[in-house]
């Protein structure tokens, strides 16, 4: 149905002469584009109701009557019987006319396609015809808007790597052209106490110890400050800083999110992902090879190559209960935004509004990633990691047997299920709306059909398919045949399709010698026909057993084969891939579902205890036959639109490279990112990679590098920055390097004495006129807390998470060995703005609230580590007078000595320090209790002043 | 006159050069990447939960959430429907699908009498609550998207059934601050331990963590095992206070040489972490409340957490949630009489005490009071895994109930209806978005306007939906 017949032809004569009126008028004026909040009206509340309510049948893929509605023009040109509306006026709008009518057989959309429009709906149709039917110019933005999508700068290739670029002074000249430009200067080099404060922090996450700025201070040569980012560049502890940035980016996390009480929670595979990462910096692994790894480390190495492990970038996100469109999704958001700084998840529902990422982009890397299956592999362990015991070999051989040995057992049993009702799952085809595609959980039985198999027969059966299927043609043909008068229907196809020459199997065309009375007789005769073929095949298969013989491969006759092979063929509907219960479980009945969980869970609760010995990898390998998606329009997978082929967005490339042809083309999507001709990888890492150091990117939105990101500060510092990255062999460790090493980084930070104009003109030192003072996150500042009380032990490294704030001296483990959970982030964390790990955060925020204080002052974490050091440097017993210990203090923790005034304050806050009483210890225990837990002793003024110390600004700022 | 810098101004010179505070800014994109008309810098807001104002002049100013989790039956509490008695044990002239499957219609093994001038229908379970019945406005015809506790969860609470997104709660103080520094702004009482899906209820998603729900196993009387941190097991007041003059004296020479408005926020903190123990501690001692008012609530851990949600909302805590108790109560598959009647009981005494109380205090008209769960239950009987009926109901997500009081609300109407059975939403119905745009409405807030930049894309508590129910606004 579609808008018919209604019109008067003076109406539509006056319409016509009214709209060129309006265009005429127009072209003698400038063209005046229309208010930006009626388009903002038209975004909103119209281009919706038209997308979801008409499009399906007045739209790209169908015109009913002639009309479509998917542009301004199309809607004015209208359809078979003229305009469908009048800009500025509803009441000779026929659009608004239709969505209006009481008649249903002439209101749209007509009752089979929808429900009717709701009055808000309707009214905002009229207002926006009203104002005159805003429309943004073609889409996304008109060729004004292309033009500027093409000359973004984010989407330019990068230049030439400038002579000179991999000098640190290059660094230098760049950022004083533009402080000289708006009239301001460099500030002086800040002193060797503060810089080596800070370049320790920035390089490994830790304070320097105080040896090292003794003699760092007192080192005469030159170079010093140089063989000192050497010495941190080399330690272990970058790998452990820098991966701690990277895994914010990676959102990862050692849980899987909110799983169903059948499902272990733990993530096998996570700690060796995050192993992977740390190493991967230490080992300086250029990061084009670290990101191909992590995109595609199946393709680029072999069986057990540690370096699979690199594939829990993308297998560490969310699990959302095991539903595909938002598992890749996530992937799609952590990959883009993460690796390319372009926000195409944004495209999952509708085309970017801002950026060159249609929907059909979208769906081009979906295709990639339901192209793809993932699987637990054993990898080789890394030196050094303990090997593990016979013992614990054996009992991860026989679990794992279990698994594979119930899995497939449970697996053949349900296919046995499916192959007996044929005849049910073939009816089912008429009644799809009792199968949701993709709906909920339900508690499945193992006598009910079950969804997902019925979907699947559906997608056996689509004409596409089935049409010349010599067994399905006939079935396909009589399926959307209406229940009254069936049987002439029926006869009368069948009849049609014998004349046409169709090519039926002999076993089809004798079930059917008689027309069927119902569809339902149709799927019992099919069903008949399966069960003799498959008793067929099980006498065969017994008769071989009997005598010893090895099994058949195949019926001897072979149009019987054709029949087999539609019940126990790889692609058949009742076969059920050997894939990890991950991806089958919507595939079989409640209770396998659940045995076969129990198994993986007895395999993983195995494994997760002892990740370094045994370490598992969660990969992506490319499956089979790769295949295409098709766009979910709305987002909605149940309203599918056309198939797009598997590629990344041409922005995103420097130009179409064409769709992936290998495999499910994750290796030449990580080839595409990583090449030098990419416009975005190398800036988004640079960029990151600064921000580390300056506390602010040079462009502000490290995941965002589209047109509503805020230019960068400094273009030519980004670009001459990304392709000094490349043209240096992409090393990470050199891009530090020059950082660090140039005297924009080495700068005094705070207040610059005569710098009042630079704090006018730019204040908020954009233009880097001096170091900004940062605060320390959540990770460095719990480390140094160990650090200085002596409790951390820096050498006890990977392997399975620890408890953040684990109770007691220690010793503790650095933070990024801690568990992230990401279902129970610990309130300590998100108070200290950790990044929520459900979701990529392009930054971490820095808020400051009294939580963080709580923490700190009452918290027994700090408070241990106040002991620690008083135990460590000034116990009770010794007998070093205040003002050393005082000294020792100072040094531990600031690694300076005090002031004279700090030195009289620490004396003084100690000899006024209120002295508390032990608590009452508790009673005993009553019968079979336990014993009530023993409150702490009360901290002595040594502790009080320690803990004082630790709570100070100076300990949680860099210089 | 100085050189303008060379690119936009940020939030933070916006702040500088206009002396506007903070409370006067538009809200779109505050924190995020980049935002609208002012730009945010790198600049991360320092205060979050600093008082800000709502778009146009509101109705309630602070919520409070009773979360009947699990999913409370429609047909048993709010919606009768006396066609179920004609047609039980036979089959159910509709039925849809839902988790597991069920049979014939079960009626309601509880009575309904309408109460009030308005004669608003509630069932006899919630004898003590249908006193308040002009007071409330039934929403008869919610509706979810699954018949899953964990989806429609997420979907009550946050406004998306799978992916992380802030809670109401966190945008509610996203958008408006807290107006209590001393105690937390969001509070999730939930006695026993957690719900299903935990912390995600009130999750702050990619807002600022400090935005999320403080959790309180409300089943303790301790202040300590309350609220994180908030007293300290090796230190007195005294102690205390005595580190801080000391460690103020450090900060401020520290701060001699640097000017940097974050180190101020920092000192400033431990101030008000100072002083949050004491408010903290008196907000939670409900031994300062007399014994006739712990009698109005009953010393039940439902009515002692209900007076202590009305100590916090008078404190100026922005949004209470109070469960019903770990996991997920009102799932009743088997026995929905004894367990519903038992549930409601508990709940009965101290949820129409607090509506007394808070109107009282006259604080009902400024308290938004959302009372209902993630879905409701079928009208059908269960059937077990043996076909056998359990007198028990399934998750029904077609058809729920919950109402609101106070904070703008015209009380004593039923709005919307289901079909005669009390399956599905057949009249008026109403998405869960259309509720969280209801009581952001009332908040102050045009729900298209409260967004939050994240991704590229402005994010809104109420995605791409959602239309204000004006005719439950009094």
């Amino acid at each position: 149905m579609g808008f018919q017949g209604i019109f008067h032809v003076a109406t539509v004569a006056a319409l016509m002469g009214m709209i060129v009126g309006a265009r005429s008028s127009r072209a003698e004026d400038a063209p005046v584009p229309p208010a930006p909040h009626h388009l903002e009206q038209f975004e909103r509340h119209v281009r919706p109701l038209l997308v979801e309510q008409c499009q399906g049948c007045h739209g790209p893929d169908k015109q009913w009557a002639g009309l479509r509605l998917d542009s301004l023009a199309a809607l004015l040109s209208g359809g078979d019987t003229g305009p469908a509306l009048v800009p500025g006026r509803p009441d000779q709008s026929e659009l608004l006319r239709r969505l209006r009518h009481a008649d249903e057989e002439v209101r749209m959309p007509p009752p089979e396609a929808g429900e009717r429009l709701t009055a808000s709906q309707i009214s905002a149709v009229e207002a926006w015809i009203m104002a005159g039917a805003a429309w943004p110019e073609a889409p996304p933005a008109g060729a004004a808007g292309i033009e500027k999508q093409k000359n973004h700068w984010a989407f330019q290739p990068l230049p030439q790597a400038p002579p000179g670029a991999l000098d640190p002074a290059f660094i230098d000249r760049l950022v004083d052209t533009r402080l000289a430009g708006a009239g301001l200067a460099r500030a002086p080099e800040a002193d060797r106490r503060m810089l080596i404060r800070r370049v320790s922090y920035d390089l490994t996450g830790l304070p320097p110890e105080p040896e090292a700025v003794a003699a760092f201070v007192a080192d005469p040569s030159p170079d010093a400050y140089e063989r000192l980012v050497d010495r941190l560049l080399a330690s272990p502890c970058y790998g452990e800083q820098q991966g701690r940035h990277w895994l914010d980016v990676a959102r990862y996390s050692d849980t899987k999110g909110y799983v169903y009480g059948r499902e272990e929670r733990f993530f096998v595979h996570a700690p060796v992902y995050r192993d992977w990462v740390i190493g991967a910096f230490n080992d300086d692994l250029p990061y084009d090879r670290f990101v191909a790894l992590q995109l595609a480390a199946d393709r680029l190495c072999g069986e057990g190559d540690p370096d699979l492990a690199a594939l829990g970038f993308l297998t560490t996100g969310r699990r959302f209960l095991g539903v595909t469109p938002d598992i890749v999704d996530d992937r799609i958001d952590v990959l883009t935004r993460g690796l390319l700084g372009l926000t195409v998840s944004c495209a999952r529902c509708h085309d970017h509004k801002y950026d060159p990422v249609a929907t059909a982009d979208y769906y081009g890397l979906y295709g990639v990633f339901t192209s793809s299956y993932e699987k637990l592999v054993p990898v080789r362990a890394t030196a050094g990691a303990a090997p593990p015991t016979p013992e614990f070999t054996a009992e991860l051989a026989k679990r794992r047997r279990a698994l594979d040995e119930g899995s497939l057992r449970l697996r053949a049993e349900s296919s046995e299920r499916f192959r007996d009702r044929v005849a049910d799952y073939l009816f089912a085809q008429t009644e799809l709306g009792k199968y949701p595609e993709l709906g909920f959980d339900q508690i499945i039985a193992k006598d009910d059909l079950i969804a997902a198999i019925v979907r699947r027969w559906q997608a056996f059966l689509s004409p596409d398919r089935a049409a010349g299927d010599p067994v399905f043609s006939l079935l396909v043909a009589l399926l959307p045949l209406r229940a009254e008068g069936f049987p002439e229907t029926a006869a009368a196809k069948i009849a049609e399709l014998k004349a046409a020459g169709a090519v039926i199997h002999p076993r089809i065309l004798a079930a059917f010698e008689t027309p069927p009375g119902s569809f339902r007789e149709v799927a019992d005769r099919y069903g008949k026909v399966f069960a003799d073929i498959d008793a067929a095949w099980k006498t065969l298969c017994s008769q071989a057993v009997a005598a010893s013989a090895s099994l058949p491969q195949a019926l001897p006759d072979a149009a019987d084969e054709q029949l087999r092979q539609a019940l126990y063929g790889p692609t058949s509907p009742c076969t059920i891939p050997d894939e990890p219960i991950a991806n089958i479980e919507t595939l079989m009945d409640s209770d396998s579902i659940n045995q076969i969980w129990n198994l993986q869970n007895e395999l993983d609760r195995w494994l997760i205890p002892q990740p370094g010995s045994a370490p598992q990898a969660l990969a992506l390998f490319d499956r089979g036959t790769p295949q295409d998606a098709q766009i979910f329009k709305r987002g909605n997978p149940a309203n599918k639109g056309h198939v797009v082929p598997r590629r990344l967005p041409a922005a995103a490339t420097g130009g179409d490279q064409g769709a992936f042809a290998d495999g499910s083309g994750r290796l030449e999507l990580a080839r595409q990112i990583v090449a030098p001709a990419n416009p975005l990888a190398a800036r988004v890492w640079v960029n990151r990679v600064w921000r580390q150091h300056f506390g602010r990117g040079l462009v502000e939105t490290p995941s965002d590098f589209g047109l509503r990101a805020e230019p960068p500060s400094h273009p030519e510092l980004l670009d001459a920055l990304a392709a000094g990255l490349i043209a240096d062999g992409w090393s990470t460790k050199r891009l530090h390097r020059r950082i660090v090493t140039s005297h924009t980084y080495r700068q005094q930070s705070g207040r610059v004495p005569g710098a009042a104009s630079a704090e006018e003109i730019d204040p908020e030192n954009r233009l880097l006129w001096r170091m900004p003072v940062r605060r320390l996150e959540w990770e460095p500042f719990r480390d140094t807390l160990l650090v200085v009380s002596g409790d951390l032990d820096p050498a006890a490294r990977g392997g399975r998470g620890s408890d953040v704030l684990a109770a007691g001296p220690g010793p503790h483990r650095r933070s990024v060995y801690c568990v992230v959970d990401r279902q129970f982030v610990p309130g300590v964390m998100s108070v200290f703005d950790f990044a929520n790990p459900d979701l990529h955060m392009p930054k971490r925020l820095e808020t400051t609230v009294p939580q963080q204080s709580l923490f700190a002052l009452n918290h027994p974490f700090v408070a241990e580590r106040a002991r620690s050091l008083v135990r460590r440097l000034w116990p009770e017993e010794s007998a070093l007078e205040p003002g050393a210990a005082i000294e020792r203090i100072w040094q531990a923790i600031y690694q300076r000595p005090p002031t004279s005034d700090e030195r009289e304050g620490a004396i003084a806050f100690l000899a006024s320090a209120p002295i508390l009483e032990p608590p009452a210890p508790p009673p005993p225990p009553e019968e079979g209790k336990p014993a009530p837990s023993v409150p702490p002793p009360p901290l002595s003024p040594r502790e009080q002043l320690v803990q004082t110390l630790l709570l100070s600004n100076e300990l949680v700022f860099v210089d | 006159m100085t050189a303008a810098p060379p690119f936009p101004l940020s939030r933070r010179e916006l702040l500088a050069r206009s002396g506007l505070g903070l409370g006067l800014l538009g809200l779109a994109g505050v924190l995020g990447e980049t935002s609208g008309p002012v730009q945010a810098g790198g600049d991360p807001l320092l205060e979050p939960l600093a008082v800000k104002a709502p778009h146009f002049a509101p109705r309630a100013k602070r919520v409070i959430h009773i979360f009947l989790n699990g999913g409370p039956s429609q047909v048993d509490t709010f919606d009768p429907k006396p066609a179920l008695a004609k047609y039980a044990d036979q089959p159910a002239p509709i039925s849809f699908t839902t988790e597991r499957k069920t049979g014939s219609p079960l009626p309601s093994p509880f009575g309904f009498a309408r109460h009030g001038e308005s004669g608003l229908e509630i069932s006899d379970i919630f004898p003590k609550l249908a006193g308040h019945a002009d007071r409330l406005a039934v929403i008869r015809s919610m509706h979810a998207q699954v018949p899953n506790h964990e989806p429609s969860l997420m979907l009550m609470n946050c406004g998306d059934s799978v992916q992380p997104r802030p809670s109401v709660g966190s945008w509610i103080l996203y958008g408006l601050g807290t107006e209590n520094q001393n105690l937390p702004g969001f509070v999730a009482m939930c006695p026993g331990g957690h719900p299903v899906k935990g912390p995600d209820n009130w999750q702050s998603g990619f807002l600022p963590g400090t935005l999320q729900g403080t959790s309180i196993d409300s089943q303790h009387t301790e202040i300590e095992k309350l609220i994180e941190n908030i007293r300290s097991p090796h230190a007195s007041a005294t102690v205390q206070r005595h580190q801080l003059d000391w460690l103020q004296k450090l900060n401020a020479a520290h701060r001699e040489a640097r000017g940097d408005a974050r180190l101020d926020a920092r000192i400033h903190a431990f101030e008000m972490a100072f002083r949050m123990q004491v408010e903290a501690a008196e907000a939670f001692d409900l031994t300062r409340e007399s014994a006739l008012m712990r009698a109005l609530y009953g010393d039940t851990v439902h009515g002692r957490q209900a007076l202590i949600a009305r100590r916090l909302l008078e404190r100026g805590v922005r949004y209470v949630q109070l469960w019903h108790g770990a996991g997920q109560p009102w799932d009743n598959h088997e026995q929905i009489e004894s367990n519903h009647r038992t549930l409601a009981g508990q709940i009965d005494q101290p949820v129409a005490a607090l509506l007394t109380d808070l109107a009282e205090r006259g604080m009902l008209d400024e308290t938004l009071v959302l009372f209902g769960g993630e879905f409701g239950r079928t009208p059908t009987v269960e059937l077990g895994g043996d076909g056998k009926a359990k007198a028990g109901r399934d998750h029904n997500h077609y058809g729920f109930s919950v109402w609101l009081a106070g904070g703008g609300i015209k009380g004593g109407q039923a709005y919307g209806a289901t079909d005669d059975f009390g399956f599905r939403a057949v009249d008026k119905p109403v998405s869960v978005h259309d509720l969280h745009a209801t009581m952001l409405h009332l908040l102050g807030f045009d729900h298209e306007q409260l967004t939050y930049r994240y991704a590229g894309r402005d994010f809104r508590l109420t995605d791409v939906s959602g239309t204000v129910l004006r005719e439950l606004v009094g």
